[in-house]
C-alpha cells in the first residue's frame, strides 16, 4: 500500500486538469481580491483609500454570482479532495454573504479606529475563501486545512485592534480555545485515519471521507472508531461554539471588534455547521444512530446553556453572544434530527432524503436568517456610538430611539428576527428546525426549543426595552453617517421581507 | 346596493392591506407630515375597514375569499373582523385627539395603524387551511410587536415592567400554542391530546387563562388607551378564535381542567376586581374577570357538542370587546378631567361632567350584562347553555353577574355620585367632555346596543 502523493506516477495521474480549477473559479476569485486588497494598500494614494472596500465588494457581488449561477461538478475533483453537490452553491454564496456585511459595518469602523483597512479586507477574503472551500471537502486534509486557514484569519481579526485590551484578550482566548479544538480534532482524524488505514479494501487515501466512511460501516463497534468520532465531535463542538464547549464564547464574542464578532457568531459558526453536515452525511455516517444521541445532546445543552447564560448578562454585547449559543442549539437539533431521520433510510419516502436534501436547506434557511439578524443588531451596536467597543451596557442603550430612531428601529427588527417573532425570517427558520423535530418525535428537543425561545425573549427583550423606552430627558441626537445607518436597517427590513415573502408564498400555494 | 367588492374579496384585502401599508408608511415618511395630514391619512387608512364592516352588516354574508392576500371571513371570524373595525375606529380616533400631546407623534399613530391592521387581518384569515393558520398567526405577533413598543414609548406608570412581563407571557404562551399547532400539523381534524393541552394552555394564557392573567392587567394599565382599546378590546380574542377552531370538540381530559380555570377567572378574578383602588387597573382586571363566562362557553360547547353555548360565547366576545373599548376611552377622559385614576380622590364628577357620566354608567351597564346590551345575550345564552350541567357551576357562572354589578357600581359610585371630592373641587374646572370626545364611545355603545337589540346581525353570520 503505498501513499499517492509520494509515488511520482500518482502524483501525475493525480494532477488537476483545468475542469479542477473551473470549478473552484469563485474561491479562486475571492482569494484573489484579498491579493488585491494587498496590492492596493501599496499603490493606491490616501486619497483614493475608499476603493479598497469597493473593489472588494463589487468582487464578492462578482463571485457570489458566479457562485450561485455557475452548475456544480458532479464526481471528485481534484483527485478527491473536493466534492461538490447541490447545495454547493448556496453555502459558497452564504459566507460571501457574511464576507460583504462585515464589510460593510466593519470597514468604517476599522478605519475610524486606527486600523488598516486594507488588511481588514486582505484576511477577510482569504478565510472566506478557505470557508467556501471547506463546504465541499471529501477528504480531511481540505477540510482541515480550509478549517485552519479560517480560524487563522479570525485569530486576527479578534486582535486586529492592536491598541484595545479587550481584544487582545480575547484574541489570546481564541487562540488558545482554537488551538485546542484543532488538536482534539485532528487526533480525531488520525484516530479515524488509522481505522481505514487498516482496512486493505480502502485502496490508497485512508484520508478520503469514502474510505473513513467503509470503514467505520465495517467495523461500528471498533473503539478506534468511536473514540475518533468522538473527538473529532468535540473539535466541531469548539468552533461551533456548542455546550459544553461554549467557555470561549462570552469572553471572545465581547471583546473582539464588533464586526468581527458578527463574523465569528455568522461566517465562523457555519463553517462549523457545514463541517458538521459534511461529515454527518459522509464519513461518520455509518455511526449515525450514536450520532443522533451525541448531537441531541449537545444541542439541548447548547439551548439551555446559551439561554440560561444570556438571561443574567447586563451587557448587550455578551447576551448576544451566548444567545449565539443556543442558536447554535438550534442547528445541532436539526442536525440530530436528521441523523436520527436517518435510520429511516431505504424505506420509502424517508431518511435518505432528509438528510441529503432537506437538513442542507433547513440549515442554511436558518444560518441566512440568522445571518440577516446577527448583521442587522451588530451592525446597529457597531454604529452606537461606546468609549469602550467591548462593554456595551444594556443601560447605554437607553432611549435610542429617541437619539436615533433608525439605530433602534435596525436593533428591534434585527432581534425580533433572532428571537424568532413572527414575521420575521428567524420565526419561520425555527419553524422549519420545530417541523423537522416534530417529524423524527424528539419530543425532548421540541420542549427545549419552546422553552428556550420563551426564556430567550426576557435577555432579547430587555435589550430592545432599553433601546425603545422613552427616557424623561431625551439624549442628543447622536451623529451617525446614513451608510452606518443604512446597512443595518437594510438587513433589519429584509428579515421582516423575507418572512413575509414566505408567508405569501406558502398561502399563494394553498398551504402546501 | 352594489356589492362587486364584496363579492371580489378585493375590500377585505384593502381592510387589512390599507392600515398596515399606512402604519409602515407613517413609520417611514411620517415626520415630514403635519397634524393635519397625519390624521387625514389615519382617516383614510380606517375607510376600508369600515366599509367591509357596512357590507358585512348589510349583507349578513360572509363574501369571497381576498384574492391577494388570500383572506377569508370565516363565521367566528367575521363577527371579530366586524367589532374590531368599531373597536379599532373609535381606538383611532382617539389616538388621533392625542396626537398634539404625544411625543413622535407620526410613530405613535404608525404603530397603532399597524397594531389595528394586524388584529383585522388575524380575524380576516381562515382557521381551515394551513396557510391561513399560520398567517392568522404572524399577523397576530404583527400586532403584539406594536402594543409592546407604544407600551413602552408612550405607556404610563410601570410601563417599563408591564412590558416585559406581557412580552414573556404573550410569546410564551405564542410558542406554547404554536407547538400545539405543528404537532396536529395546523389541522383541527388530527388534534389529539397533546397537541389540545398545548393549544389549551397556549392560547388560553394570551387571552389571560387564569393562572396565566398575570400579565393583563398591569399590561392594561401602563399602555396608551388606543392600545389598551385595541388589545383588551379586539386582538386578545384572537386566542378565543383559535381555541373554537382547534380545541373545541378536542378537549377530552383537558375539560374538567378548562372548568377550573375558567371558574378562576370567573369568581377569584372576579373578587380581585372588588379590590381595586384605581379606574383603569378596574377596568383592566375586570376584562380579564369577563373572559370567564366565555370560556365556560367554550367549555360546554365542547362538552355538549352543540352550537348554543359557542354561538353566545362568540357573541360575548364581540360584545365584551365593545364594552371594554369604551370603557377604557371613558376612563382615560376621566383622568383627562380629573388628573387621576384613583378612586378614592374622586368623587361627585356627574356634576361637573354630567355626559361623561352618562357614557360611563352606560357602559357600565353594558359591561355587566343589562339586556338592551350585547353581552347580555352573550351571558344569558352561556347560562342557558349551561342549564344541563351541575348545579354549582351554574350558580358560580351566575356569581359573575353579581360580583361585576357590585364592583361597577360601586366604582361608579364612587367616581361619579356624592359630593364633590375636596381635592378636586380645588382642581379648575375643564368642563364636560367634547363632540368629538364623545364619538368614539358612543359609536361603541351604539354597536353594543345594536348587536343588543338586533342579535341576528351577529347570529345570521354564525349560521350562514
Amino acid at each position: 500500500m503505498s501513499l499517492p502523493l509520494l509515488s511520482l506516477d500518482a502524483f501525475r495521474q493525480a494532477a488537476p486538469t483545468a475542469a479542477d480549477w473551473q470549478s473552484l473559479l469563485p474561491e479562486i476569485l475571492v482569494a484573489a481580491l484579498g491579493l488585491v486588497a494587498l496590492v492596493q494598500a501599496l499603490v493606491v494614494p490616501a486619497a483614493a483609500r475608499w476603493l479598497i472596500p469597493t473593489v472588494a465588494r463589487l468582487g464578492l457581488l462578482g463571485a457570489g454570482w458566479l457562485a450561485l449561477t455557475t452548475p456544480t461538478v458532479a464526481g471528485p475533483l481534484f483527485a478527491g479532495l473536493v466534492e461538490q453537490d447541490a447545495f454547493t452553491g448556496t453555502w459558497r454564496s452564504l459566507f460571501i454573504l457574511c464576507a460583504l456585511l462585515t464589510s460593510l459595518i466593519g470597514s468604517r469602523f476599522f478605519r475610524s479606529r486606527g486600523a488598516d483597512e486594507a488588511e481588514f479586507h486582505h484576511v477577510l477574503l482569504v478565510l472566506t475563501a478557505a470557508l467556501m472551500l471547506l463546504a465541499q471537502s471529501a477528504h480531511v486534509a481540505t477540510f482541515f486545512v480550509a478549517l485552519e486557514t479560517a480560524t487563522v484569519g479570525l485569530y486576527i481579526l479578534v486582535g486586529f485592534l492592536r491598541t484595545s485590551r479587550p481584544a487582545l484578550e480575547a484574541a489570546v482566548k481564541y487562540l488558545v480555545a482554537g488551538g485546542l479544538s484543532s488538536a482534539f480534532l485532528l487526533m480525531g482524524f488520525v484516530l479515524l485515519q488509522g481505522l481505514a488505514g487498516a482496512d486493505p479494501a480502502n485502496g490508497a487515501d485512508p484520508l478520503a471521507f469514502g474510505s473513513i466512511a467503509n470503514a467505520l460501516a465495517g467495523n461500528p463497534q471498533s473503539p478506534l472508531g468511536l473514540v475518533g468520532a468522538a473527538l473529532v465531535l468535540v473539535g466541531i463542538g469548539f468552533k461551533v461554539g456548542a455546550f459544553p464547549f461554549h467557555g470561549w464564547v462570552p469572553d471572545v464574542y465581547q471583546g473582539a471588534p464588533t464586526p468581527t464578532t458578527a463574523l465569528l457568531a455568522t461566517a465562523s459558526k457555519a463553517a462549523g455547521v457545514v463541517g458538521l453536515l459534511l461529515l454527518v452525511q459522509g464519513p461518520l455516517f455509518p455511526l449515525h444512530e450514536r450520532l443522533a444521541g451525541a448531537l441531541t445532546l449537545l444541542a439541548a445543552g447548547s439551548l439551555l446553556a446559551g439561554n440560561l447564560g444570556a438571561l443574567g448578562s447586563t451587557d448587550a454585547k455578551r447576551a448576544l453572544a451566548l444567545s449565539g449559543v443556543s442558536h447554535a442549539g438550534f442547528l445541532l437539533a436539526t442536525l440530530a434530527a436528521a441523523a436520527k431521520f436517518a435510520g429511516l433510510a431505504g424505506e420509502p419516502g424517508d431518511g435518505s432524503t432528509m438528510l441529503a436534501a432537506m437538513a442542507p436547506a433547513i440549515l442554511l434557511a436558518y444560518l441566512l436568517a440568522y445571518i440577516l439578524g446577527t448583521f442587522a443588531t451588530l451592525g446597529a451596536l457597531a454604529a452606537t456610538p461606546s468609549e469602550d467597543d467591548a462593554r456595551r451596557p444594556l443601560l447605554g442603550l437607553r432611549g435610542l430611539i429617541a437619539r436615533d430612531g433608525s439605530l433602534a428601529a435596525s436593533l428591534t427588527l434585527g432581534i425580533g428576527s433572532l428571537a424568532g417573532i413572527p414575521p420575521s425570517a428567524g420565526f419561520f427558520a425555527k419553524l422549519l428546525v420545530l417541523f423537522a423535530l416534530a417529524s423524527v418525535q424528539s419530543w425532548l428537543l421540541l420542549g427545549l426549543a419552546v422553552v428556550s425561545v420563551a426564556i430567550s425573549i426576557h435577555y432579547y427583550f430587555s435589550i430592545v426595552r432599553e433601546a425603545v423606552s422613552r427616557t424623561e430627558v431625551p439624549g442628543e441626537r447622536l451623529v451617525t453617517r446614513w451608510q452606518d445607518r443604512a446597512v443595518p436597517l437594510a438587513l433589519g427590513s429584509a428579515t421582516v421581507l423575507l418572512g413575509l415573502a414566505i408567508l405569501v408564498s406558502w398561502a399563494s400555494s394553498g398551504g402546501r | 346596493m352594489d356589492n362587486a367588492l364584496l363579492a371580489s374579496g378585493t375590500l377585505l384585502d384593502l381592510a387589512v392591506g390599507v392600515p398596515l401599508a399606512a402604519g409602515l408608511l407613517l413609520l417611514l415618511l411620517g415626520r415630514f407630515l403635519g397634524r393635519a395630514s397625519l390624521a387625514l391619512a389615519g382617516n383614510l387608512a380606517a375607510l376600508p375597514a369600515l366599509l367591509q364592516l357596512g357590507f358585512l352588516l348589510t349583507e349578513g354574508r360572509l363574501g369571497a375569499p381576498s384574492p391577494v392576500g388570500g383572506f377569508l371571513l370565516e363565521p367566528v371570524g367575521a363577527v371579530l373582523f366586524g367589532m374590531s373595525a368599531v373597536v379599532g375606529a373609535a381606538a383611532l380616533h382617539k389616538a388621533l385627539r392625542q396626537l398634539a400631546d404625544v411625543r413622535l407623534p407620526h410613530a405613535y399613530l404608525g404603530l397603532i395603524l399597524i397594531l389595528w391592521g394586524g388584529t383585522l387581518g388575524a380575524f380576516a384569515s381562515p382557521l381551515t387551511t394551513k396557510a391561513g393558520v399560520i398567517a392568522a398567526y404572524v399577523l397576530h405577533e404583527v400586532a403584539l410587536i406594536p402594543t409592546f413598543v407604544l407600551t413602552l414609548h408612550w405607556g404610563g406608570e410601570g410601563r417599563r415592567a408591564a412590558a416585559m412581563q406581557m412580552a414573556i407571557y404573550l410569546t410564551l404562551g405564542a410558542m406554547v400554542g404554536l407547538a400545539g399547532l405543528v404537532l396536529c400539523d395546523f389541522s383541527p381534524g388530527q388534534v389529539g391530546p397533546s397537541a389540545a393541552g398545548l393549544i389549551l394552555l397556549g392560547f388560553g394564557a394570551l387571552v389571560s387563562l387564569f393562572p396565566f392573567h398575570s400579565w393583563a392587567a398591569p399590561g392594561y394599565s401602563a399602555a396608551p388607551t388606543p392600545v389598551s382599546m385595541i388589545h383588551a378590546g379586539a386582538l386578545k380574542k384572537f386566542g378565543l378564535a383559535v381555541l373554537i377552531a382547534f380545541v373545541v370538540g378536542n378537549l377530552g381530559a383537558w375539560s374538567d381542567l378548562l372548568l377550573w380555570l375558567a371558574l378562576g377567572n370567573t369568581v377569584l378574578l372576579g373578587v380581585v376586581c372588588l379590590a381595586q383602588r384605581d379606574l383603569k387597573q378596574l377596568v383592566s382586571w375586570s376584562s380579564v374577570a369577563h373572559m370567564g363566562p366565555i370560556f365556560l362557553g367554550l367549555w360546554v360547547a365542547d362538552r355538549t357538542g352543540q352550537a348554543d353555548g359557542l354561538h353566545a360565547a362568540v357573541l360575548l366576545m364581540a360584545a365584551h370587546g365593545l364594552s371594554a373599548a369604551a370603557l377604557f376611552a371613558l376612563a382615560h377622559e376621566v383622568r383627562t378631567k380629573a388628573g387621576t385614576y384613583r378612586i378614592d380622590e374622586l368623587g361627585g364628577l356627574a356634576a361637573r361632567t354630567p355626559v361623561l357620566a352618562a357614557c360611563f354608567i352606560a357602559a357600565t351597564m353594558a359591561s355587566i350584562g343589562l339586556p338592551g346590551f350585547g353581552n347580555f345575550w352573550g351571558e344569558f345564552g352561556i347560562f342557558l347553555a349551561l342549564r344541563d350541567q351541575a348545579l354549582w357551576v351554574q350558580v358560580a357562572a351566575a356569581s359573575t353577574v353579581v360580583v361585576s354589578a357590585v364592583y361597577m357600581l360601586r366604582a361608579v359610585a364612587a367616581v361619579f355620585h356624592g359630593p364633590l371630592n375636596p381635592e378636586l373641587a380645588a382642581r379648575r374646572d375643564e368642563g364636560d367632555i367634547g363632540w368629538t370626545d364623545r364619538l368614539g364611545p358612543l359609536a361603541l355603545l351604539a354597536a353594543s346596543l345594536a348587536i343588543g337589540c338586533l342579535p341576528f346581525l351577529v347570529t345570521r353570520l354564525l349560521r350562514p
